[in-house]
């Protein structure tokens, strides 16, 4: 830096000095009413005295989600924007390549009426929709819980079950292989078909992918996310299908391209 | 009574245990057959030593992917622990209130003009949808998307209410001027025609609005804008906190 660049340099930090010492004086002005934003203190993964969270190195965990005590979550699993998994009185098993939906909640019960422990087990390529709230339940592998669904103490959905969306399963009750079980309180509705199953755990490996891609994005660094924020206003002008229509083929930089395997029939559909 | 029973568990338990051998011959076939459909070992986890347990930045709002990147009206007041990703737009006048989240990733979804999304919603978009309608999530001007609501690839034409903890599945439509109420589930490709009340578990029918009801419905929107106004001059366009984090890395002594 030349003595010029050092000049500039002192001249500005006094600006900024003279800034925050008016920020101070606004601060006053304020008085009782003034909030003075601190640093976020939002813990995704937060320990309970000796419980640790164990959580894959491929799994992804929404920084806006927590992740509270006993929790073990697998390979390739994906734990959404707003999820509460809370292993604070019993543990947490969350297989691999599940995923757990923007503002779900998994929570486990100490001991129930009955007397009997009831942590929470999620199988692998399990679904859990939306704002679904487990509590110390089993889920089995490939099994579907829609949206908004509630399923309680004990209640136990085996391999390729499907909860309905807007479900309340009751204590202690079973859905068995196969099975669409809807309302409230939940009951039997029909059998899934072949496909049905198929798209299960379709949809699982669909969202694998794609929580690769926000794990990617999340995971970003400062410097990064500004040099993509300039990266995006230099191409924004430059869209692709517009360039297309007048012959021109340009390339978007690799920072802003989407991997192709978030949905595997993307190509196909607009083939179609 | 707790004595009781516990004493009955221990007469059972040394019960068991003289006809331990028996037992053990009855249940043998059970136990082979058990053996042999053991479950596949499950995966070894192994974690990474650079996850981030504590992200001093939070969650931050805006995610863009790729070239996608949430757009916000300079109006439109969003509060700071929303999630917005992908192919969002929040058009003017409108506002998405504390811990709701909008997905974009898979499909585009608008957030129209004065209508609002309460707390803890999530919106997000499929790829496909059953009907013939584009899968993108739209909610037009004027609609109250009440709070616990879940919205997946759904359209919300103008000037409707839908109630708290209600489901929107893939592909239904809510026609204009109607309401669907509280804790309703609306399955995938119904729609709900114009000017009606719709409730339940899946939604039905329950009768014709009035005609002063469809000019409330409005005015509710209007009023939940006019609050909003008063949270987005709470927030102050740029947050003071990159000083607290200067500060903080000053003290462990890292050079900005």
């Amino acid at each position: 830096m030349g003595t010029l660049g050092r000049a500039i340099y002192v001249v500005g930090s006094w600006i900024r000095v003279a800034g925050q010492a008016v920020d101070r004086v606004g601060c006053s002005l304020q008085g009782s009413h003034l909030f003075e934003e601190r640093v976020s203190r939002h813990r995704t993964l937060m320990n309970l005295f000796d419980k640790d969270p164990v959580v894959d190195k491929d799994a992804f965990v929404a920084p806006g989600a927590s992740v509270i005590g006993d929790v073990q979550v697998g390979r390739g699993s994906s734990i959404w924007y707003g999820c509460v998994l809370r292993g604070d009185v019993n543990s947490i098993r969350v297989g691999s390549g599940t995923n757990i939906q923007d503002n779900a909640l998994v929570h486990v019960a100490k001991t129930n009426i009955s007397g009997n422990v009831l942590p929470t087990t999620i199988g692998n390529n399990v679904t859990v929709g939306h704002g679904a709230v487990l509590h110390g339940c089993t889920v089995e592998d490939e099994a579907f819980v829609g949206m908004g669904a509630t399923l309680l103490d004990g209640s136990h959905v085996e391999k390729n079950a499907m909860v309905a969306a807007g479900a309340l399963v009751r204590q202690n009750t079973r859905i068995p292989f196969g099975e669409v079980w809807g309302g409230n309180p939940a009951k039997f509705m029909r059998k899934l078909t072949e496909e049905e199953i198929a798209f299960i755990s379709q949809s699982a490996t669909n969202y694998t992918n794609l929580a690769m891609v926000h794990a990617a994005e999340n995971n970003k660094g400062f410097q990064e996310i500004e040099l993509e924020k300039s990266l995006r206003k230099k191409f924004a002008r430059k869209d692709e299908e517009y360039d297309s229509m007048i012959g021109v083929v340009r390339e978007t930089p690799a920072e802003l391209t989407l991997p192709d395997n978030i949905l595997p029939d993307k190509a196909q559909k607009i083939a179609s | 009574m707790a004595s009781l029973a516990r004493l009955s568990r221990k007469t059972l338990a040394t019960a068991i245990t003289s006809h331990r051998h028996l037992l053990r011959r009855a249940l043998a076939t059970e136990a082979v057959a058990k053996v042999t459909e053991s479950p596949p070992p499950a995966l070894p986890i192994t974690e990474s030593p650079d996850r981030v347990k504590w992200d001093y930045r939070g969650q931050r709002m805006i995610i863009p992917l790729g070239q996608w990147l949430p757009k916000i009206a300079v109006d439109a007041y969003v509060a700071p622990n929303v999630v917005l990703a992908g192919q969002v737009n929040v058009l003017d006048g409108s506002s998405v209130w504390n811990g709701a989240v909008l997905r974009g990733d898979l499909n585009k979804i608008t957030v129209g003009f004065c209508s609002n999304v309460q707390e803890k919603c999530v919106v997000h978009a499929a790829w496909s949808s059953p009907t013939g309608l584009p899968a993108e999530t739209m909610i037009e001007r004027f609609v109250t998307v009440g709070a616990y609501c879940l919205l997946r690839s759904c359209t919300i034409e103008p000037e409707c209410i839908i109630g708290q903890h209600s489901i929107l599945m893939e592909g239904s439509l809510v026609e204009t001027h109607s309401i669907l109420e509280a804790g309703s589930v609306l399955a995938p490709g119904r729609r709900i025609p114009s000017g009606e009340l719709w409730a339940g578990n899946p939604a039905r029918f329950v009768r014709k609005l009035t005609h002063e009801e469809t000019l409330e419905i409005p005015k509710l929107a209007v009023a939940v804008n006019d609050l909003s106004k008063e949270y987005f001059n709470e927030y102050l366009p740029y947050s003071t906190v990159y000083l607290e984090v200067e500060k903080m890395m000053k003290s462990h002594g890292i050079s900005i």
